[in-house]
């Protein structure tokens, strides 16, 4: 019956991000992925824009004043949400790891995520506000 | 499918899982005080060319402490990045690249960002 | 059980050969009182002779029937048709994610037997291993109890792959040992059986694991795969840090 070369019964790359089916761990993990890619994309993105600074002034005023177009203002509150729930989750995996507080991984979970929404609204509000 | 598990497979131990979290509990400190000096202490909140070189000089454990953020953020994302590229179990010719491709990212960032920061501080001088 | 029937579309993962996967729709009329396993029995025993599944003790201790209900790992000898359906609903039967399938529902689960012996706890034990002969099975580390201190029923694992199923890794991470193979390290404990220290600690090993935590959620047997990888991670941690300062 067995055959080594059989292929795996998978989705590949997308079972790693659907939700159906998925209890709240799942979600968590869904969630810190996205905000891993999206994270690392802005970093990098956020260092090249950075290096506007070494051209002078007038280079780097310009940057600025184009980005407070509402689009960018709108990616930037999504790095806000990113940063926030990965930093918080990242905490929360870390003390699981060390052992600390696994059988609480939801309720810990469900605590990253109010700290996020509640983050989020706040660091929103005030960006939206001082646009 | 491979069947048969070889024998176990370096490339990814404690030591790299170890430096992704120290790194990353670091970048939340350091975040949240590089979120406060740069978008609430500075008065304009670094929005213009002029005050962020006076800021970076009138402050040297600004730039310093950039420099340590820079550090570990590209750590951190250089090493979650790979976690990631593991997860779809590549060859490891093919991983050999990559752990060199993302070592190039990681001197040439860090080489850049130091750059860049000597850059703001010396502007004009 | 009661007398109340329901009327349920069983829609069912089919695929033989190199044929092409297909979901065939059965309906049946069952008690919802009954388990998923007796509609899937029934549909083999007066619909389709060449519907290929399996099962074994009914009572949730071989392991074997194993499957995906409505996008869910079950056991689907304990799983009660009124919980996962209603009256009129339908029933998505599918084999397990991330293993080969071999014919409609059944699939190879090499990959967790030969992880299990890799870590001293295969599924089979030789007759020399007996508890009557020589030094019997090594129980494991740690027996798990509930808080009235009684012995958790089924706190071992029986092999059934749902962990595997579940894990959002394992399909892309095929070497990954999963959660089941850690878990049984874990009981093993890294002290009592140092060598699996290095087959834990390594890219195919608890580093893997990503914390979805979607094994504990679906492991019918307390084993708890999801705390046992962490608490293996905190043994590796504890011995490689006790080895930087020189400890053995």
């Amino acid at each position: 019956m067995e055959n080594p070369e059989k292929k795996p019964n998978t989705r590949g790359i997308w079972d790693w991000f659907d939700p159906r089916g998925r209890k709240v761990g799942g979600w968590g993990f869904i969630l810190n992925r996205l905000s891993a890619i999206g994270l690392t994309v802005y970093l990098y993105l956020h260092l090249v824009m950075l290096g506007k600074l070494a051209q002078g002034p007038e280079a780097y005023d310009s940057f600025i004043a184009f980005a407070k177009q509402p689009l960018i203002l709108f990616g930037e509150i999504l790095v806000i949400i990113g940063g926030l729930y990965h930093g918080l989750n990242g905490i929360r995996i870390a003390l699981n790891s060390f052992g600390v507080g696994v059988n609480a991984q939801k309720q810990l979970l469900y605590g990253v995520l109010t700290l996020t929404i509640v983050g989020s609204l706040i660091f929103g509000l005030r960006m939206i506000a001082a646009h | 499918m491979q069947n048969t598990i070889s024998q176990p497979k370096a490339g990814e131990s404690y030591l790299l899982w170890f430096i992704k979290i120290v790194s990353g509990l670091l970048i939340v400190v350091i975040l949240f005080i590089h979120f406060l000096v740069n978008h609430y202490l500075a008065p304009e909140g670094l929005l213009s060319h002029a005050e962020v070189v006076a800021y970076y000089r009138n402050y040297p454990i600004v730039p310093i402490m950039e420099g340590f953020f820079l550090v570990f953020v590209v750590s951190h994302s250089l090493i979650g990045t790979r976690s990631i590229l593991l997860d779809l179990n590549p060859k490891k010719a093919v991983m050999r690249i990559i752990d060199a491709l993302l070592v190039l990212i990681g001197l040439v960032a860090t080489g850049y960002g130091i750059w860049l920061l000597f850059a703001v501080i010396n502007w004009g001088a | 059980m009661s007398e109340e029937k329901w009327t349920v579309n069983f829609v069912v993962y089919r695929k033989k050969g190199e044929g092409e996967p297909h979901y065939q729709t059965f309906t049946l009329e069952v008690s919802p009182d009954e388990y998923v396993i007796d509609g899937v029995e029934r549909i083999w025993a007066f619909h389709d002779r060449s519907l290929v599944f399996a099962h074994a003790c009914h009572h949730s201790t071989c392991g074997a029937c194993g499957m995906r209900v409505n996008g869910v790992e079950k056991l689907t000898c304990i799983t009660r048709i009124r919980d996962v359906t209603t009256n009129g609903g339908t029933l998505r039967i599918e084999p397990l994610r991330n293993f080969p399938v071999i014919s409609d529902l059944v699939v190879d689960m090499s990959r967790l037997y030969v992880g299990m012996d890799k870590v001293h706890a295969p599924a089979v034990h030789p007759l020399s291993m007996a508890p009557l002969e020589g030094e019997g099975i090594k129980p494991p580390r740690e027996v798990p109890m509930d808080d009235g201190k009684e012995y958790l029923r089924l706190a071992d694992c029986i092999e059934c792959g749902l962990c595997i199923s579940a894990c959002p890794i394992a399909g892309t991470a095929e070497e990954y040992l999963g959660p089941a193979v850690l878990a049984a390290a874990q009981l093993q404990g890294l002290n009592r059986a140092p060598d699996l220290t290095a087959i834990v600690d390594c890219v195919d090993g608890v580093w893997r694991c990503h914390s979805a935590y979607e094994c504990t959620a679906v492991c019918p047997s307390n084993v708890d795969p999801g705390w046992r990888i962490m608490d293996l991670r905190r043994q590796v941690l504890a011995q490689r840090i006790r080895r930087w300062f020189g400890a053995a």
